[in-house]
């Protein structure tokens, strides 16, 4: 069963600017898909399609078997969060506590029960100790955590990151990544959209994005053995195997696509 | 000449009224040419506000800044031209956005050669040379730069900081967000200036395998303090990376891996995937 239905859809900026052209994607519960796809190939218009803050001119979603329309996108949001490139763009509250709260405060959770999940996910993410620190004293790696307390608490089942690590350092970056592994394995679909592939190269599956179009959705593994669709697309392959494709010892060319296979 | 840190602090005061130091007792010579820097460290090390004291945008809380023989302290010096040193010394923000508000590129990047009374003929011209640089043909002159993509953002206000032709380049992230064809492009591009006109380039970053392949100097930052100080080649073999957040590049990372499954004898310090092969070529030519 898909958590995730996207049927044909299509959505334009304006007459000259394309986002998305008979986009077909079905995605399942506990799935992590990495959206990848050059600069304007359309990663960000669909993830603004999937939370509801872009519609689509033509086609439909469906979130968990429901369409996503007017009347059920207040519902539907509640179910999937999305977490920015930047971390201070997306910070409402004083404080963390605040912070955190606010999603709940738009669902009208009562206080008790409010005041109990923000202790809760704000252990579950380690910043239980930040809870009255200004979020602008975080670093970028504890403000995404705070980000991703904050659509936890709401009970979301699908997580997108739309570059949320690019701004991060690589010690950081590791840590956060790993922290989503976690969550992944707790059964949420997570949805990752970068410029990384070291970091796709986590994802169950990889979408890739070209000009609005769907170019390839294939498992990691396989779609890593077609070295020619990443160069059409204009994307980078991993270090390991662009040398595996030309390193000459059969034996080094085995380590190497081991190496990224098992990551 | 150039930029020399004296024994800089920077504080911030925040509302709660506990002063935060963003940068320590930095020293730290920078010269005028030929330097390709990398500015690196964890978030929140400081690389940002160190590099708004490199053109003097913000004061120091005590030290001394000397930027091309004008010394800059905690109070605003009356003698100084602080007009002339952003011209010696430009700074692109992390955030194009935040930088860019004309209603066209072109007004946009000619903005800055017009406030320093470039005739409004020979600035169009400096606009149209810097956004070529950049990549950005004169379909874009028009276009208003809100509508742009947040890459496209980025080099038009990198173009509007070239048109002003200054000595020394600071640059905060140019890269983030960038996919990895607009990155090699950018990243050419600057290293194509620094070759060309010998200009001291600066940049922030995250990337490791940028700093490995393309500069020749290293600062590293923690907790504001400086921590490192060298070639990309001695920071990445030395045993500081873990300590200061920062990771071997993927070359180093993959070689690292290869030598230690099949227990080759191999140099593990290449730059490039190119460097890579070539290496392992060498190490089983004889097999």
């Amino acid at each position: 069963m898909s958590i995730i239905s996207v049927k044909d859809v299509s959505f334009s900026y304006n007459e000259k600017k394309l986002g998305l052209k008979n986009v077909n994607i079905e995605i399942k519960k506990g799935e992590w898909i990495a959206i990848l796809g050059h600069n304007g190939s359309g990663k960000s218009t669909l993830a603004k399609t999937l939370v509801g803050l872009l519609e689509p001119q033509s086609g439909e979603i469906l979130i968990d078997q429901v369409l996503l329309n007017d009347e059920s996108a207040y519902e539907l949001r509640k179910k999937i969060g999305i977490v920015f490139q930047n971390p201070d763009n997306q910070f409402v509250g004083v404080t963390v506590r605040d912070d955190i709260a606010f999603g709940m405060e738009n669902l009208c959770i009562p206080r008790e029960e409010m005041l109990e999940k923000i202790d809760f996910y704000a252990q579950k993410v380690g910043m239980k100790e930040y809870l009255d620190k200004q979020p602008s004293n975080l670093s970028g790696g504890q403000k995404q955590r705070v980000a991703i307390a904050g659509i936890l608490a709401m009970h979301s089942d699908i997580l997108i990151f739309d570059e949320a690590t690019s701004m991060l350092d690589p010690y950081t970056r590791s840590d956060l990544i790993e922290y989503i592994k976690t969550l992944n394995k707790e059964g949420l679909t997570i949805i990752m959209i970068t410029h990384d592939v070291n970091e796709a190269l986590l994802a169950d599956r990889m979408l890739i994005l070209n000009q609005g179009e769907v170019y390839a959705f294939e498992a990691t593994n396989d779609l890593l053995k077609k070295p020619e669709v990443f160069r059409e697309c204009h994307l980078e392959l991993p270090v390991a195997l662009e040398v595996a494709s030309k390193v000459e010892s059969q034996k080094i060319k085995e380590k190497l696509w081991e190496y990224v296979l098992t990551k | 000449m150039g930029i020399r840190f004296n024994e800089v602090t920077h504080e911030y005061a925040s509302y709660s009224k506990i002063t935060y130091k963003a940068i320590q007792n930095i020293s730290l010579n920078i010269s005028e040419h030929e330097e390709f820097i990398a500015l690196v460290g964890h978030t929140g090390s400081g690389k940002s506000t160190l590099a708004k004291h490199m053109n003097a945008l913000i004061f120091p809380t005590s030290g001394t800044v000397e930027i091309f023989g004008n010394i800059i302290t905690k109070k605003r010096n009356k003698k100084i031209k602080y007009n002339s040193i952003r011209k010696n010394v430009g700074l692109v923000f992390q955030f194009p956005e935040y930088q860019l508000f004309e209603d066209t590129v072109e007004k946009d990047v000619m903005f800055g050669p017009m406030n320093f009374k470039v005739p409004k003929e020979k600035a169009k011209e400096l606009a149209l040379d810097s956004l070529k640089l950049v990549g950005l043909d004169e379909t874009y002159l028009n276009r208003n730069p809100f509508n742009l993509s947040g890459g496209e953002k980025k080099r038009v206000s990198i173009a509007g900081i070239l048109a002003l032709d200054p000595e020394i380049l600071v640059l905060d992230e140019p890269t983030s967000g960038l996919d990895p064809e607009g990155k090699t492009t950018l990243m050419k591009l600057f290293t194509d200036i620094h070759k060309k006109t010998n200009k001291t380039i600066i940049i922030i970053t995250h990337d490791m395998d940028l700093v490995y392949q393309y500069f020749n100097r290293v600062i590293v930052l923690k907790d504001g303090e400086l921590s490192f100080e060298g070639t990309p080649e001695k920071l990445f073999k030395s045993n500081i990376l873990k300590n200061n957040h920062l990771d071997l590049p993927n070359t180093v990372k993959t070689l690292k891996h290869i030598k230690e499954t099949l227990n080759l004898d191999v140099d593990i310090y290449q730059k490039t995937a190119e460097d890579v092969i070539n290496e392992l070529n060498r190490v089983t030519k004889n097999e």
